[in-house]
């Protein structure tokens, strides 16, 4: 006896700690049920197993799919309940998790479908998808953000730190449909990316009052890649350039001689013949040999431009500058680097009820 | 004495045109000179015309170089005629510098005395600068007698000299002008005699 009640409490014990597939799956069958009994008319039945199935958490919880369906058909059960308002505020809860999702015409009625597309026509949302983990070269590559609007409306889109500073505004205007949101990784300068740091994307929708209704926070981090900036081109070397001018050394050496051979007639005949008076005669081929001097030496035009060679440098400057700004260019480029950004999950505000 | 040296030359130069490699050049030349003298307190100042000649040999650092003069000069009491002449052998140190070795003799002849002759074993530097690339030059000479001697009277002497001026070349053809100043100055000190001379040169000439 005593072994049989032993064995019978192992069994129990055993029975109980196993674990329970069905608890997991439970959401998606009450709401299968509740599916059945709005089918059945069973309005009260359907609306408490489809807000039990919406209730259950866990691994058992009714997929992102299953919610809006469970949601569509609760609203359509409240309001064919005469639960006007309470199927209004199911229907803003659907359009605001997801504002694509359209109820099937065939399934619900008519009135359920006027009345889904005048609460979503009067409840503007977005939604976002980012990327979850990208990288962008700033200033010519961009993180797009894709935005899913559920009607008509305004939106403003910034860019901001963490602390709720703006930093750049991404968009302010209509959005219809959809719309792709693009940031080019650079601050509010334009010429920079912004530090590392904890960023967000916030997207205001705003009513035909201009009051922002709801925001959705897509919440970015952001890290710069390491730089390697390329060496800057030398200048033309000395020995490429042509002087520009006529230099003043030939000139100077031409007359050089002449002024030394002037200087010599007329100083010598005091060295030579100490004591004797030379005759003015020495003046005459003396001025003679410095006149020969400076006409050779204006013959060589010093200071005169040269236009040839002036030219030959200006085209080596210009392309040594055209290099050195396609490498200041290149470098600038480099020095934004790679942009690391990892997108976190979006999160939709609503300030105020509408 | 200067006879003999022109001989040599004149085969010399002769020689060379026989032979490739040689560049020779002769040139004549002409312009006034002026010869002071003072002989205690006894000063004398005579000038005139001088007309020469000359000419150079030149093979790879070697040149060798002849140049001849003959006039007269006068004052308003005394007249009396010059010749003068030098025979060099140079050394191109530098395509600008040349040093010479040679003698180098004066004599004045008065009539009815015996000659007056200076004779100096000098050294010469000369130097050449361009102004117009293969036209125009410029040069400077000087020269130190190393041994010198006067023959009236019979002593030993010492003396110097420069010239300088300006080459000119023309352009295609093988003709010369140079225009030059030179004074030259001889003294015998044991008898208190001094003598210098200064002229102006214009010479022509050609390379053959």
């Amino acid at each position: 006896m005593t072994r049989a009640l032993g064995l019978c409490f192992m069994l129990l014990a055993g029975a109980a700690a196993a674990p329970r597939p069905a608890a997991a799956q439970a959401a998606a069958p009450v709401l299968a049920q509740g599916v059945r009994a709005y089918d059945d008319l069973d309005l009260d039945g359907a609306a408490g197993l489809i807000r039990r199935a919406l209730s259950m958490q866990g691994t058992g919880a009714l997929t992102p799919a299953e919610g809006d369906r469970a949601l569509m058909y609760l609203a359509a059960t409240e309001l064919l309940r005469d639960h006007a308002d309470s199927a209004r505020a199911v229907a803003r809860r659907l359009i605001v998790a997801n504002p694509r999702f359209r109820p099937d015409e065939l399934v619900f009625p008519p009135q359920v479908l006027t009345f889904y597309e005048g609460v979503r026509r009067a409840t503007p949302a977005v939604i976002g998808r980012a990327p979850a983990d990208t990288a962008i070269r700033p200033g010519t590559e961009a993180l797009t953000v894709r935005l899913y609007a559920s009607t008509f409306h305004d939106v403003t889109a910034t860019l901001a730190r963490d602390d709720g500073r703006v930093l750049r505004t991404l968009y302010s205007g209509p959005v219809g449909d959809s719309l792709d949101l693009h940031w080019n990784g650079l601050d509010s300068s334009g010429t920079a990316p912004p530090p590392n740091g904890r960023y967000a994307i916030t997207v205001t929708s705003l009513d035909r009052q201009r009051r922002a209704v709801r925001i959705l926070r897509v919440p970015l981090e952001v890290t710069q890649g390491r730089v390697d900036t390329l060496p800057h081109p030398a200048p033309p070397a000395d020995s490429l350039l042509l002087p520009e001018r006529q230099p003043m050394g030939p000139g100077l050496r031409a007359f050089a001689p002449a002024a030394l051979a002037g200087v010599a007639i007329v100083v010598l005949p005091g060295v030579v013949a100490n004591g004797e008076d030379a005759s003015g005669a020495r003046f005459v081929v003396g001025g003679t040999v410095t006149v020969a001097g400076l006409v050779a030496f204006f013959s060589h035009h010093p200071g005169r431009s040269i236009p040839a060679n002036a030219a030959h440098n200006r085209t080596l400057r210009d392309a040594w500058r055209r290099e050195d700004a396609d490498v200041a260019r290149r470098n600038a480029e480099r020095a934004r680097g790679m942009l690391g950004i990892r997108a976190g999950t979006p999160v939709l505000l609503t300030p105020e009820a509408p | 004495m200067t006879r003999a040296v022109v001989l040599v030359f004149l085969v010399v130069t002769s020689t060379a045109q026989a032979q490739s490699g040689w560049k020779v050049s002769f040139g004549v030349s002409g312009g006034p000179e002026i010869a002071r003298w003072r002989f205690g307190t006894t000063r004398e100042r005579v000038s005139g015309l001088v007309l020469g000649g000359e000419a150079v040999a030149a093979r790879g650092h070697l040149v060798a170089r002849l140049r001849y003069g003959q006039g007269r000069v006068t004052n308003d009491t005394a007249g009396r005629d010059v010749a003068e002449g030098e025979a060099l052998l140079g050394y191109k140190a530098r395509p600008w510098l040349t040093v010479w070795v040679g003698p180098h003799a004066r004599t004045f002849v008065v009539p009815g005395q015996s000659d007056r002759r200076w004779l100096f074993w000098s050294g010469r530097v000369s130097a050449r600068g361009t102004l117009f690339p293969g036209r125009v030059e410029s040069f400077v000479d000087l020269w130190q007698g190393v041994t010198g001697s006067l023959n009236r009277p019979a002593e030993s002497a010492s003396g110097g000299g420069a010239e300088a001026g300006l080459v000119v070349r023309l352009a295609r053809h093988p003709v010369w002008g140079r225009l030059a100043y030179r004074i030259e100055q001889g003294r015998a000190t044991a008898v208190g005699r001094r003598e210098t001379v200064e002229a102006v040169t214009l010479t022509v000439g050609f390379d053959r």
